[in-house]
């Protein structure tokens, strides 16, 4: 029987006894490399999933947004561009928005509000995802908005339970009820945002009749895309084209280069703790040294003592790298991976609670496993396959 | 059974520190002869036991055992003549601190092929022999000197060896402790195994299972004296 072999297997009977009776030499080398799967795998489960939850977000929005620009700076959007849009063949879905910053002036803070045409198809399928508990037709006919989770938390806060009132441009005030808080998985997007019906947002924006902040449309066929954004730009001398594709790349980028930063500490640290390990192994622990000799002079041979090493090793890698992805795992996706989180998410002017949705890369996981393994073998066997070639009975002085 | 012939040993070679550790050394031993290698430190006793038991390859001349030219072996094959053919037993014991006597005892069978099972009864048998049986589960670091020496004997016996090799043996023994061990030196001698004994404590010389004393020098053998054993 096979199980039975492997208990009675001499070499493994012998490595577990090493492993086990020698933990005080391994558990050095299993914290440090605990805590540096930890990191790592932490950075690269947030930046996963935020990653995968904007670009989610993403699918359901518009190709195109445009907007009026006048001496390189934003200005309100003419209505009617959307009859002349819709003119272009090819253009389909073309939807007018308002959004901007609401400054709340008493306590420093802005939220993100967002006048959405609910009847609208296109908006609607972007914000299905955020109000699917919503009943839109009490939503509508009373003059309510939804909140994120943020300015929930900052609202309540300050005494505002149930309405807030906003200061419109004229200096008047306009009362809004808070009708529903959006979901906290979508934290990331939805934590400082308020939505509310077009009219509404118009109103507290002080816009006319005529002007929304921007336009969005979609183009179904990506071979288009150049050709409308050509159209437009003849049709309109005063127009900003921003194309989904542009901002898909840009949040890849962002987290892209948030979680390279860390990757690059990750390296500078694996490195030193290579080096440390390596030097441990070479010179300075003089028991490795005396063991290798000890075994080397009663029969092993070179190969049965890197075998042994090889062996120990991938136990103290497999180990450490299983307990750092798993703390990683309950970090990020359990408990929301405090800390952390915030230099990911920081910027955002309300404190952002953000439930992350688990990813898990294979690919990256098994990266993540060989950056971290090979070295560490190496770091282990290369000192122990000199001291072995060394004479035993100069290894065991 | 052992044949040293024109070997010499020299450290550092090709340095300014070079230094001949031994010079020409010719030696020959029987199978099942004791004999013992005397003299004081640094004359080259250790060094002889080192190339005779593979640990170390001679800078010149040839050491054969049983017909096997041993001072040429390839590591691979070296290690298993080790593990096959030599008992060593070391002045300072050399055993692994962190572990049992029992566990000691197994290390030079863990890749023999044999099982768990079939190591711990061969390291059963050893222990009894050395009379270390009793303290199988301790902690090598928690044994006296004595008990120490008992757990390298039996390390040294548990593959059945031909010859036994022991440097400096009693150095770190009490008198008693050192009558004891040269009491299982005796019950190997007369089991037919080959022992090699460098050493220069006196109580050896005289005793009755010697067939050889030799003495060395800086390097060299000075003095071959028939010893007490006279059956060859």
């Amino acid at each position: 029987m096979p199980g039975n072999m492997i208990m009675k297997n001499a070499f493994l009977h012998f490595l577990t006894l090493l492993l086990f009776k020698q933990k005080g030499k391994h558990i050095g080398a299993v914290l440090i490399s605990v805590i540096i799967i930890f990191l790592l795998s932490s950075v690269l489960f947030i930046s996963s999933s935020l990653q995968k939850t904007l670009l989610d977000t993403l699918e359901y929005q518009s190709d195109f947004t445009v907007s009026r620009v006048q001496a390189g700076k934003s200005v309100t959007t003419p209505v009617d561009w959307v009859d002349k849009i819709i003119e272009i063949n090819g253009v389909t879905k073309v939807a007018p928005r308002i959004y901007g910053r609401y400054f709340f002036a008493p306590r420093e803070e802005s939220f993100l509000l967002f006048g959405v045409d609910f009847f609208d198809e296109q908006s609607s399928k972007v914000f299905e995802s955020l109000v699917k508990e919503v009943d839109l037709k009490s939503f509508l006919t009373t003059e309510s908005m939804l909140v994120g989770s943020g300015v929930r938390s900052f609202l309540s806060k300050h005494y505002y339970k149930e309405n807030f009132s906003f200061k419109t441009p004229k200096g008047s005030f306009k009362k809004v009820k808070i009708e529903e808080v959006l979901p906290s998985q979508s934290g990331l997007i939805s934590n400082d945002l308020i939505l509310m019906p077009i009219d509404l947002s118009r109103e507290i924006f002080g816009l006319e009749e005529n002007e929304v902040t921007d336009i969005t449309f979609n183009v179904p066929n990506d071979a288009e895309w150049d050709n409308i954004i050509a159209k437009l730009h003849l049709l309109f001398y005063d127009i900003r084209v921003v194309e989904k594709r542009e901002i898909k790349k840009a949040y890849e980028n962002l987290y892209n280069y948030k979680g390279g930063l860390f990757l690059i500490l990750y390296l500078v640290t694996i490195v030193t703790f290579m080096l440390i390990l390596y030097q441990r192994y070479s010179m300075v622990y003089s028991t490795e040294r005396k063991e290798i000799g000890i075994l080397r002079a009663v029969g092993w041979s070179i190969k049965d003592i890197l075998k042994l090493k090889f062996y120990e090793t991938v136990v103290v890698v497999f180990v450490s790298y299983i307990v750092g992805v798993v703390l990683a795992y309950l970090y990020v996706f359990i408990f929301d991976a405090p800390i952390l989180s915030q230099i990911f998410l920081g910027g955002a002017n309300l404190t952002n609670h953000v439930t992350f949705v688990p990813v898990l890369k294979f690919g990256l996981l098994g990266s993540i496993f060989l950056f971290y393994a090979i070295p560490f073998l190496a770091a282990v066997l290369i000192p122990a396959w000199k001291i072995a070639v060394t004479p035993p009975k100069e290894a065991m002085l | 059974m052992i044949s040293v012939e024109n070997v010499s040993k020299v450290f550092n070679e090709g340095t300014a520190q070079a230094f001949e550790a031994l010079h020409a050394v010719e030696l020959e031993v029987s199978k099942g002869e004791t004999i013992i290698l005397s003299g004081v430190s640094g004359s080259g006793k250790s060094t002889l036991l080192s190339l005779i038991a593979a640990l170390d390859k001679p800078s010149s001349g040839k050491i054969t055992i049983g017909g096997e030219l041993v001072s040429k072996l390839p590591d691979l094959h070296a290690s298993a003549y080790r593990a096959k053919s030599i008992g060593f037993i070391f002045q300072h014991f050399n055993l692994l601190e962190s572990l049992s006597v029992e566990e000691n005892v197994i290390a030079p069978l863990i890749n023999s092929g044999l099982d768990i099972v079939t190591i711990k009864e061969m390291a059963a048998k050893s222990m009894d022999r050395a009379a270390i049986s009793h303290k199988a589960s301790q902690q090598v670091k928690e044994l006296s000197g004595g008990e120490k020496q008992r757990c390298a004997i039996a390390r040294a016996l548990v593959h059945e060896p031909e010859l036994i090799i022991c440097d400096e043996p009693t150095a770190n023994l009490d008198r008693a402790n050192s009558l004891k061990f040269i009491e299982i030196l005796q019950s190997l001698y007369e089991r037919g195994k080959t022992i090699i004994v460098a050493t220069h404590d006196p109580l050896f010389e005289s005793l009755p299972f010697v067939g050889k004393v030799v003495h060395m020098e800086d390097g060299i053998i000075v003095n071959r004296e028939q010893g007490a054993d006279q059956s060859e």
